[in-house]
């Protein structure tokens, strides 16, 4: 189809651009300018918009919003990630966030690329209240990717400067402040749309499955995350004690945010993204 | 274009010869007119400062500028120059450009990045305006100096890190705390480097400052510099959780701030961050804080070795900053020289299209018989073995810009084909 065509050429052109992006980030961290060069935030700007229309083509073809396939869930998510990337950069302008958040990006981007179109439009998949629980999981993701990646930040700037001997990253990196505001305000963020989405989520998988849906894997991960992230949610990274372990949760969390949604999308029958159906009504 | 530039700077001549060479402000402007009274000097500046003193002119083409400025520099000094001479540096042409463009980004300064120089150059740039000795190239030369010192500092990170002791402890506070504003800074013992940080503390935002010191009246004398309180020397620990940074220099032989009420600090600061900067020696605050969450300190060595880092890499970002000096000198010296030789150009293209009309114009009987196509091929001959011929001279006028044989390249051409003059 040709439709289909025009989608994944946007969309590798897409992580293409992001790729590039990515490459022209490193010389402003080795030579440890105060901006991002032009050309990077281009490259990036470019494939976000290409990406943009790549979804427009996507839902144009389909007919609706096209998120219940693994393809499509992972590349809505890249989105959100590079959106977020400038929205971050804007507020706070660190050259090295393009180090920690652009790999991912692309990486991401191309496991999204690489992976089939769905076989077949999954029927049961509806409604509004399922885009308001993707488009709500999505961003508290994204905010929660965040918050790993102001919780490294801070613990790399801390680690140098208790060292006192300034080496790569002491100069590279904002103060310690800066990475605790990331870290605490993207928490609140994710926590918030991650609330969201469980609850439209549960909303909907009342009305739309029958059967023990609770049970359902990634649901149960979901609520482990978001449990996890609200007991983070009363520190900050620099309280007492609880701060390294509060950084360390919070990588680790994100870490079991990419199993819930990469590995478990395999898994599950019912919350899979693959087109295979449960007991439907 | 024929610049000529004589200058010392704190390499090539000790203080009291710099000093016995420099030119006061007030007698800027004086000596300035001075310099172009001399023979075939056209345009004149003169930058003099503690670390150097420089003297830069633009002369005649035929004249040697560097006798006019070994002359200027006796007769206003009052001196033979002879005595000084092993102290001057001369540049010539490019060189000469590039030195400037090397003083203005302070990559010839005593510390590299430092910041002083351009506004130095600024004001001399204005004064010798002023004085009516700048209205020429050596005008545009010094006005794309300060460009290119503008542009060092903003694409390089010469300038940034801090190379001396009390600007590491505010750019280490600075990655702690990320703003200053509003930031509570306790001032224990006084010292010259303990207010100089406290100083710079101060434009970087702070706010409060609280100054103790073992005699109390110093310690109010501060307190009223800095606008902030004084504290008895001996109720300092009551006070201390109500400072963010701590700089500490008393030199007393134990240890004023021990582990034990830091952690007491620090739970009632609800582990707000603190920074200690310990400059006393031997050292006031026990270093094993530094151990503690949300406790930073550095003793004075620390900061000696943030310093010493900062200077590496100010030497790295010195490698670039060259670069962009280079590439900047080689615009200039190629938009100078095709300046220059414009208008031989011109000249010579308008010479030989005046000779060519001339020989149409005397051979129109001749031609009369050919019809117009046959004219107009004609006409396209001639102008076709105009612009083969003129090749050769005008790549070699346009490429060669800036080397030292290129203006005499230029004569020979303007000679050879009797253009201009």
């Amino acid at each position: 189809m040709l439709e289909v065509g025009v989608y994944t050429a946007l969309l590798w052109s897409a992580v293409a651009c992001y790729g590039l992006g990515f490459v022209l980030v490193l010389p402003s961290v080795r030579r440890r300018r105060p901006r991002l060069s032009p050309w990077s935030l281009g490259a990036l700007g470019l494939g976000l918009l290409l990406h943009a229309a790549a979804l427009a083509v996507n839902t144009a073809q389909t007919g609706r919003l096209q998120l219940t396939d693994v393809r499509s869930a992972l590349s809505l998510f890249v989105f959100t990630v590079t959106a977020a990337f400038f929205l971050v950069y804007l507020r706070y302008p660190i050259t090295s966030l393009g180090i920690f958040m652009l790999p991912f990006v692309f990486i991401l981007g191309l496991i999204s690329a690489f992976h089939p179109p769905p076989a077949l439009a999954a029927g049961s998949f509806r409604g509004g209240w399922l885009l308001v629980h993707i488009a709500s999981m999505m961003l508290g993701y994204t905010g929660l990717f965040l918050t790993s990646v102001g919780a490294i930040m801070y613990l790399i700037q801390e680690s140098e400067l208790k060292s006192k001997k300034p080496r790569a990253f002491y100069y590279r990196l904002p103060s310690l402040e800066v990475c605790d505001e990331l870290y605490y305000r993207s928490l609140v963020f994710g926590l918030v749309f991650l609330s969201l989405g469980i609850l439209t989520g549960v909303v909907w998988a009342s009305r739309t499955w029958s059967g023990p849906w609770q049970l359902d894997p990634k649901i149960v991960a979901s609520l482990v995350t978001w449990i996890l992230y609200l007991t983070l949610f009363s520190t900050r990274l620099s309280g007492a004690g609880r701060r390294r372990r509060a950084a360390y949760l919070a990588i680790f969390g994100f870490a079991a945010v990419m199993v819930t949604f990469l590995g478990i999308s395999f898994v599950s029958s019912q919350h899979g993204f693959f087109p295979k159906l449960g007991s439907n009504p | 274009m024929n610049l000529v530039l004589a200058g010392m700077n704190h390499r090539t001549a000790p203080v009291e010869v710099r000093e016995r060479m420099h030119v006061g402000e007030s007698c800027l402007t004086q000596a300035l007119k001075d310099l172009a009274l001399h023979d075939g000097i056209l345009e004149g500046m003169i930058v003099s400062t503690c670390n150097r003193v420089e003297v830069v002119a633009n002369a005649d083409d035929k004249d040697d500028a560097a006798t006019a400025i070994r002359q200027f520099l006796s007769g206003y000094h009052r001196c033979d120059l002879r005595d000084y001479e092993s102290y001057f540096y001369w540049h010539r042409q490019q060189d000469a450009v590039r030195h400037l463009f090397r003083v203005a980004s302070s990559l010839d300064s005593m510390i590299l990045g430092e910041p002083q120089i351009l506004g130095q150059m600024k004001q001399a740039f204005a004064a010798a305006r002023a004085a009516g000795t700048l209205n020429g190239t050596l005008q545009e030369v010094i006005h794309h100096a300060l460009a290119v010192g503008r542009r060092v500092r903003r694409e390089t990170a010469l300038g940034t890190a801090a190379v001396s002791v009390p600007y590491a402890a505010v750019e280490l506070a600075k990655k702690i705390f990320g703003h200053l504003t509003g930031k509570t800074i306790f001032v224990i013992g006084a010292g010259k480097m303990s207010e100089l940080a406290t100083k710079h503390l101060i434009s970087s935002g702070a706010a409060a400052i609280l100054v103790a010191n073992r005699t109390h009246q110093r310690a109010v004398e501060l307190a009223q510099a800095f606008r902030g309180t004084a504290i008895q020397f001996d109720q300092i620990l009551q006070y201390l959780d109500q400072a963010d940074i701590i700089i500490s220099s008393t030199g007393a032989p134990h240890f004023i701030i021990t582990k034990e009420w830091a952690g007491r600090m620090i739970a009632a600061r609800r582990n707000r961050p603190m920074f200690f900067v310990d400059i006393g020696v031997p050292r006031d605050i026990d270093p094993l804080i530094n151990e503690m969450d949300n406790a930073f300190v550095y003793d004075i060595d620390d900061l000696q070795g943030v310093v010493d880092a900062n200077i590496k890499q100010r030497e790295r970002e010195a490698a670039w900053a060259e670069q962009i000096v280079e590439q900047e000198v080689q615009r200039l010296m190629r938009h100078l020289a095709s300046r220059e030789v414009a208008p031989t150009i011109m000249a010579l293209e308008e010479k030989l299209n005046r000779i060519r009309e001339g020989e149409m114009e005397r051979f129109q009987g001749r031609l009369s018989s050919l019809n117009p196509q046959q004219r107009e091929a004609v006409e396209a001959l001639t102008r076709g073995i105009l612009n083969k011929i003129l090749h050769g001279p005008i790549t070699e006028l346009k490429s060669g810009a800036g080397s030292p044989e290129h203006g005499a390249l230029v004569q020979v051409i303007r000679k050879v084909f009797r253009v201009g003059d």
